[in-house]
């Protein structure tokens, strides 16, 4: 169709993420818009396609002393310590505001060992008002020298198992970039049950103060995001999604629309926003405008003529 | 006063002066809608559609003012680094997103006889804000006091002053180049006798060393003290949790608190130090 086309009715933006129906493909990434409190003065919930929440362990975590962040060039990195105030206290005090919003509630969930991962998994199945899980393996197996779950297929593919036995809920497996070959972690979770895969979460980087000779992060390292990483997650979006069926939401760098598009175009059935959250706080109702509109203006009617519709070198 | 919701709005720079080596006056016009700021909160400013430097600076509010059909903000602010280096050099007209306004302001206490303001170099732009509030309210009227201790490292590098004029003012530096010889809690210290934690409050803000610093002259003393802390900052608004700062309970015990959501406004007793 050419620029002309204008559709005269709404575009369905609807898509399934393995289960978990979204009125729209754009999702809150979790660690970057708390619990929903913090964003809801300057974004309309209703709007959201899923909020995810900030990642969810057994006990409460204090996380990392200061200074946990550090701007780079088109981004910044972050050892926040994934401090969370524990599944229990999340479903008690934070879990009743969220559900008061026609948003699809994601919990990200996380463990310092594999049996952690389905207790938590558990709690929030019972809880009622969560309608996937997002299971974060970059986090490091403290039983294993502290490797994390998703370097490593078989503890990928292992920590997916349990938690798919212990809940009917999507489970969408969160991958680590910090691996070989990314697309051999998403077959493997894939095998293991995941209902789908989003990637990516943050590369790990490093910053030094040259004045007084330390790191400025007091972990030391700490996971890069922002617009600097997003040609990686692009990249590593495309090759998952000629590797994997179940959905890839793409997450990494998407700033607007039309760094939204490029992953919906390389197959990413929904995206996350970050970052760009932290910089302008109506980035995802404009992601949502921008890709509404580009529906309209090229006559597509339901976004699924969009998703995977790049047209690679060679192909007819 | 109620503290309004904040929210991200497009701020013109009417102007932004040097007004001492390294430090910067910088008004922006803001439409009429901002929210009126409380003294100690602060906002998140970012030139609109750069991404270099790409997070936000959280700088104090020095002083608001509404109009009809505008509002301007005062921002006193020093170069610290590349963003700030960067807003020293905007001219008039150019653009900013003003996110704010953020954070706990200092809680005023109206019928206190004895308000003392403690600040450290740039420590003195929210404070400034306070002392204009406290001023507006019952303590214009003489029937109390507000003492305003200044101090910097040299006279070159005092600024904010004229914020105080009518007020009582003791000002210090460190190399003696102007009033009291010595760090501005040497000079509090000196008259600390002189007042009584039953009818004071003291507020201050300044580098961690002077807070800290301030924190041992004054433990066990009895005085209340808020101080206005900072850390870098990303988001904000509470959901990074980028910028927490540890806190100490009465056992010792230690936590992390939000600068940008319960601070950056904290009770002194309550910081630890490493």
């Amino acid at each position: 169709m050419r620029g002309e086309a204008i559709l005269s009715i709404k575009p369905s933006m609807a898509v399934d993420l393995g289960g978990l129906v979204i009125k729209n493909p754009v999702m809150t990434a979790a660690g970057t818009f708390g619990f929903g409190e913090e964003y809801a003065p300057f974004v309309d919930l209703n709007k959201l396609g899923a909020l995810i929440v900030k990642g969810l362990s057994w006990e409460a975590r204090m996380g990392n002393p200061p200074p946990r962040i550090r701007e780079t060039i088109g981004g910044m990195l972050n050892a926040i310590g994934l401090e969370n105030p524990g599944v229990k206290a999340f479903i008690e005090k934070k879990l009743p505001f969220l559900k008061q919003f026609d948003v699809a509630v994601i919990a990200n969930i996380f463990g310092e060992t594999v049996d952690e991962y389905p207790r938590v998994a558990e709690a929030l199945s019972r809880a009622g008002g969560v309608g996937a899980l997002e299971v974060n393996i970059s986090c490091p197996n403290v039983r294993k020298g502290g490797i994390a779950f998703g370097a490593d297929p078989d503890s990928a593919a292992e920590v997916t198992r349990q938690v798919k036995r212990v809940t009917d809920l999507p489970v969408i497996v969160k991958l680590t970039p910090n691996v070989t070959d990314i697309t051999v972690i998403a077959q493997s979770v894939e095998a293991a049950g995941a209902d789908a895969v989003s990637l990516i979460n943050t590369l790990t980087g490093m910053s030094i103060d040259t004045e007084c000779r330390k790191p400025h992060l007091s972990n030391v390292t700490g996971g890069l995001s922002g617009p600097a990483i997003r040609p990686v997650a692009l990249r590593m979006v495309w090759q998952t999604v000629k590797r994997v069926s179940i959905p890839v939401i793409g997450v990494g760098g998407i700033m607007n629309a039309e760094d939204a598009l490029e992953f919906l175009i390389a197959g990413a059935r929904a995206v996350q926003i970050g970052t760009a959250s932290f910089i302008n706080p109506q980035a995802t109702l404009e992601v949502i405008k921008g890709i509404e509109e580009y529906l309209i203006r090229h006559g597509m009617a339901d976004i699924r003529e969009l998703i995977g519709s790049l047209i690679e070198p060679g192909s007819v | 006063m109620m503290k309004l919701e904040p929210s991200m709005l497009s701020g013109i720079v009417l102007r932004n002066l040097q007004v001492a080596p390294g430090h910067f006056l910088m008004d922006l016009r803001l439409p009429a809608s901002f929210p009126a700021p409380l003294p100690g909160q602060f906002c998140m400013i970012r030139m609109t559609e750069r991404l270099e430097p790409f997070l936000g600076r959280p700088l104090s509010i020095h002083s608001f003012r509404r109009r009809k059909d505008s509002a301007t903000l005062r921002l006193l602010y020093r170069v610290a680094g590349k963003g700030t280096l960067l807003f020293s050099r905007q001219g008039k007209g150019a653009a900013f997103d003003i996110l704010g306004p953020l954070g706990k302001p200092f809680r005023i206490l109206p019928s206190c006889p004895t308000v003392i303001l403690v600040a450290g170099g740039i420590g003195v732009a929210p404070l400034a804000f306070l002392a204009s509030h406290y001023r507006r309210s019952n303590h214009g009227s003489g029937k109390a006091a507000i003492i305003i201790y200044a101090g910097a490292g040299d006279s070159t590098k005092l600024v904010g002053l004229k914020s105080f004029k009518d007020m009582d003012l003791r000002v210090s530096t460190d190399d003696g180049s102007l009033g009291f010889h010595g760090p501005v809690t040497s000079h509090f210290e000196q008259d600390l006798t002189s007042y009584d934690p039953v009818n004071s409050i003291i507020y201050a803000c300044g580098p961690s060393a002077m807070i800290r610093r301030l924190s041992e002259i004054l433990k066990g003393t009895g005085f209340a003290c808020q101080v206005s802390m900072e850390e870098r900052m990303a988001c904000g608004v509470g959901a990074c949790l980028g910028c927490a700062t540890a806190l100490r309970d009465g056992d010792g015990k230690v936590r992390y608190e939000r600068v940008c959501r319960e601070g950056p406004v904290f009770d002194i007793r309550d910081l630890s130090w490493e």
